[in-house]
Parts: structure tokens; C-alpha cells; sequence
């Protein structure tokens, strides 16, 4: 149980909120590369409508919706050769939110230099561009390594879940879900469908789990049936990024679970996988993109997959999870902890300092701590999360395999 | 399910006295069998620490 306010607190990421405050202190997804082009469109973060477009100089923009002028939607605008104008009355603005043209007003006007669009500082890096909504200074855009690795071949899968952020992230702190929701669920589902064989890998029960806050967020431990704390799931572990990513997967596989607040109840979920096998990979000439399906064609949530299974059961807690009515033990140590981080890093944005994770100097490169072997074999784990992850709608997946060259498992 | 500790459980800092309803402290409430437990952080000492309600004190028995 937690106090009603204290989830709230927890919860709302809209501005002036503490949780919203805290969050504005990052760089955070705003869309794949893909999505900005010469059409504006309508992008949501902590709470606030954007628009996102690239004008014809290559420049991407970023803007609250609203036209200063008299308040329509700037998606309903025209990309120029410098900056975006709005489609009402043709106010044209640029990336830094100037106002460089009223074509209404008297050509002496100096009216529009008293004019500012919101505008948000946006880079892109690995296929992906940031967006940062907080107070200036704005800090460097951590490079992590999967985002800047030149010898990986990248997908990047993206869904729109109708649900709180927090939910997500408990749920990458909560080890034991993984042999319940994907070993007996997952097995369970495959039963009444008639396969009789359990899946492999996410079957294997916790021994021991062990949390720890370090520079980059919260490293996670585990000691499976069978396994020593020799084993690298043990030994090395992996890691939560705070304050927004899971880093998962086994050598050559390594990828990130973006989750990016939209609103309140809304969160933009972002699957960021690299492939890179021993000697790394060839060029890859462009980084796709796909979104991830959420329903069948029973319009039935999709769960049979692991991926599949945990956007169930983030969604079905509900938009915003009541914390105020759940039944903590033991085994949800990793999510008090999370949430405990949560509120310690509250705390010293509101003291004017920086956030746990807050980079000033610029760098190269971020390096993360990932286990090579996960759950006892690197083949294993690649086999299994290529085929029961969201890498299964991947347009390059049979491209994967092959990469690889991992031999077709049993359990197929 | 006892309340008797009321619903925060854990009201002041053990090792500063600060209130812990204030919104920025930090009050989990989780079940350890038939015990109560309380994560509380507090805002003001930065403390970390478990506030135990036990069901029942649990000793042993010397041999004689
Ligand atoms: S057993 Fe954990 S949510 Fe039901
Ligand atoms: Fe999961
Ligand atoms: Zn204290």
C-alpha cells in the first residue's frame, strides 16, 4: 500500500508536477527518425501536444501545437525551406520558436519580433530523435552504447500503451514476473493451444534477486534453480536506466526498453534492439522501424508472446495503477526500491540539483554493464527473445537469424 | 488485516523525529507474514529504515 498522494506524486508527469519536474530533466524519445518529415505531425510528451516536422533545409523542429497567434494546430501547417508555418494565417516560425513572418500584418510591423512559439531543443542519435522539455541548461544527450555502437545492425519497435510509465518501469525491477507471467502464463497459453512443450529459458525459477542503486540507475542481480553467483546473471547483472529504460538481453543481442510518459495515462513504448555478433555486423544502410501490434483479429489483447504478456499485465492494472489498494511482500523489494529512487531524485530537483543520471561533460560514448550469458546460455536466450519478444514483428527478422546463424530451436 | 497502526504505519523519522506525512518523505507499506513492515526514507535526515508492527516477538528458549 502507498498513500494516495504519494502515488499521485509518483504518477503525474504533466509540468508543475514534482514527478513532471524531475522527468523534464532528461532527453527523452520523442519519435523514431522516420517520423519527422516535411509533414508535421502531432507528437505527445509529459503532458504537452507538440508538433514535430523537418523543413526543407533538414532542420527538425519542435513546437507546442497551439499557434501563438489565435491557437490553431500547427500540424495543420506547411514545412518551408526555413521553419513551419502555421496553415490559419500563415505566421511562419523556426526551431527556436521565432517568429520570422506575418504576411497580415503591415510590412513595417515589428509585432512579430514580440512573438515566441514554444519551441524544445531536439537531437537525433541512433535512429532516434530526443527531445528535452526541462529548464535551460539543457544537459549533453547521454550517448549510450547501443545508440552509437558503428558495427550493429538496430530495429526499432514502438507502441502506444494505454497506461502509466511507472507500472512499465516497476515491472523492470520485478524478477520473479518472469517466471510466473512468461514461464507458467506463457506456458499455459501454449498448452490450451496445444503445444505441450513449456518455453525454455524464462521457465527457470528465482533462487536469489539482489538490487542495487549505481551511477546509472538501479543494477539488477539474479541466481537461477541451478546457477551459482558465478553465473553472469549474478556476477554482472543488468541494468535499469533511470530514469525510463531497461537494458535486456545476451551477448551479440542487446537492447533497450524505452518507456516515454506521454501523459498521465499514456505511455510511448519503445523497443531499441542492436545485433551484434562476434566481428561485429555489416553496414546497415537505414535503421527500421515497426510498430508493434497490441490486439488480434478478435480485437482480443495479444499475449501470446512475452512481450505481449507484460503489456497485458502493465495495461490491466489499470490507466494509472492504485497503489493505494495493493499488497506488497517481500519479492517486490526491486519495485520500493525504484519507487524510493523515484522520490529521492524528486527531492533534489527540488533542492536545484541534478537528477541521478544528469550528464554535463560531453562524451563519447556511455558504457552500460549487461550480462553476456543470461539465464545459463547466450544461444538460448537469443533463440528465445528473436521469436517471443517484439523482434518477431521485425521487418529484418529472417535478416537476424541469419546474422546470427543460431540453429532453429526445438521448442519451435 | 490490522489497522491499528493506522493507515502511515509510520508517522515520524526513527532517527530524526520529521513528520513522514510530509508529501516528499517516502512510506511503503509491505507484508513480511504476519508483520507490518514500513520502507521509510525520510526527506529531512535522508534515512533509510524498516519500521517493524509485529504480529507477535518471537524469542527463544535457553536450554534448562
Ligand atoms: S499475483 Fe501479482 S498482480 Fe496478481
Ligand atoms: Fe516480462
Ligand atoms: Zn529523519
Amino acid at each position: 500500500m502507498l498513500s494516495v498522494e504519494k502515488n499521485r506524486r509518483l504518477t503525474q508527469v504533466g509540468p508543475g508536477t514534482p514527478m513532471g519536474e524531475l522527468l523534464r530533466r532528461y532527453w527523452w524519445p520523442i519519435a523514431t527518425h522516420d517520423m519527422a518529415t516535411r509533414v508535421p505531425v502531432k507528437r505527445k510528451l509529459l503532458g504537452e501536444n507538440l508538433v514535430l516536422y523537418r523543413d526543407g533545409s533538414g532542420t527538425v523542429g519542435l513546437l507546442a501545437e497551439q499557434c501563438p497567434h489565435r491557437r490553431a494546430a500547427l500540424w495543420l501547417g506547411c514545412t518551408e525551406q526555413e521553419g513551419l508555418r502555421c496553415g490559419y494565417h500563415g505566421w511562419r516560425f523556426d526551431a527556436e520558436g521565432n517568429c520570422l513572418e506575418q504576411p497580415g500584418e503591415p510590412a513595417d510591423s515589428t509585432f512579430k519580433d514580440r512573438i515566441k512559439a514554444t519551441a524544445y531543443p531536439v537531437q537525433e542519435l541512433g535512429g532516434l530523435i530526443f527531445a528535452y522539455l526541462g529548464p535551460s541548461p539543457a544537459p549533453e544527450l547521454p550517448r549510450y552504447d547501443l545508440f552509437v555502437w558503428d558495427d550493429a545492425w538496430r530495429d526499432i519497435g514502438h507502441a502506444e500503451l494505454p497506461c502509466n510509465f511507472l507500472q512499465i518501469m516497476e515491472n523492470s525491477v520485478d524478477p520473479y514476473h518472469v517466471e510466473w507471467l512468461h514461464g507458467r502464463y506463457g506456458t499455459f497459453l501454449r498448452e490450451l493451444g496445444g503445444k505441450d512443450t513449456p518455453l525454455p529459458v524464462v521457465t527457470k525459477k528465482h533462487v536469489k534477486v539482489a538490487f542495487e542503486v549505481f551511477e546509472h540507475g538501479i543494477l539488477k542481480r539474479r541466481v537461477l534453480e541451478g546457477h551459482t553467483e558465478e553465473d553472469e546473471d549474478w556476477k554482472v547483472g543488468h541494468p535499469l536506466v533511470f530514469p525510463h529504460m531497461l537494458r535486456v538481453g545476451a551477448a551479440g543481442l542487446a537492447t533497450f526498453q524505452i518507456r516515454v510518459p506521454m501523459d498521465d495515462e499514456n505511455t510511448w513504448h519503445v523497443w531499441y534492439q542492436t545485433y551484434r555478433p562476434e566481428g561485429g555486423a555489416p553496414p546497415q544502410p537505414e535503421i527500421p522501424v515497426y510498430e508493434v501490434p497490441l490486439y488480434d483479429e478478435k480485437g482480443e489483447w495479444l499475449r501470446d508472446y512475452v512481450d505481449g504478456q507484460d503489456i497485458v499485465a502493465w495495461v490491466t492494472q489499470g490507466a494509472v495503477a492504485d497503489r493505494s489498494k495493493e499488497h506488497l511482500g517481500k519479492s517486490d523489494l526491486g519495485v520500493m526500491l525504484l519507487r524510493k529512487l523515484y522520490a529521492e531524485q524528486i527531492d533534489r530537483v527540488e533542492d536545484g540539483e541534478d537528477p541521478l543520471c544528469t550528464f554535463r561533460e560531453p562524451h563519447d560514448v556511455i558504457d552500460l554493464p549487461m550480462e553476456k550469458d543470461k539465464f545459463g546460455s547466450a544461444v538460448e536466450f537469443r533463440q528465445l527473445w528473436t521469436r517471443e519478444s517484439s523482434i518477431r514483428y521485425s521487418p529484418i527478422k529472417d535478416e537476424i537469424f541469419a546474422l546470427f546463424g543460431d540453429p532453429v530451436p526445438s521448442w519451435v | 488485516m490490522s489497522r491499528r497502526a493506522g493507515p502511515i504505519g509510520a508517522a515520524f523519522c526513527p532517527g530524526c523525529g520529521a513528520a513522514l506525512d510530509d508529501p516528499a518523505a517516502f512510506v511503503q507499506e509491505f507484508w513480511v507474514g504476519a508483520d507490518r513492515h514500513f520502507l521509510c526514507w525520510c526527506v529531512r535526515c535522508e534515512l533509510l529504515c524498516t519500521v517493524v508492527i509485529a504480529a507477535q516477538l518471537v524469542s527463544h528458549e535457553p536450554e534448562h
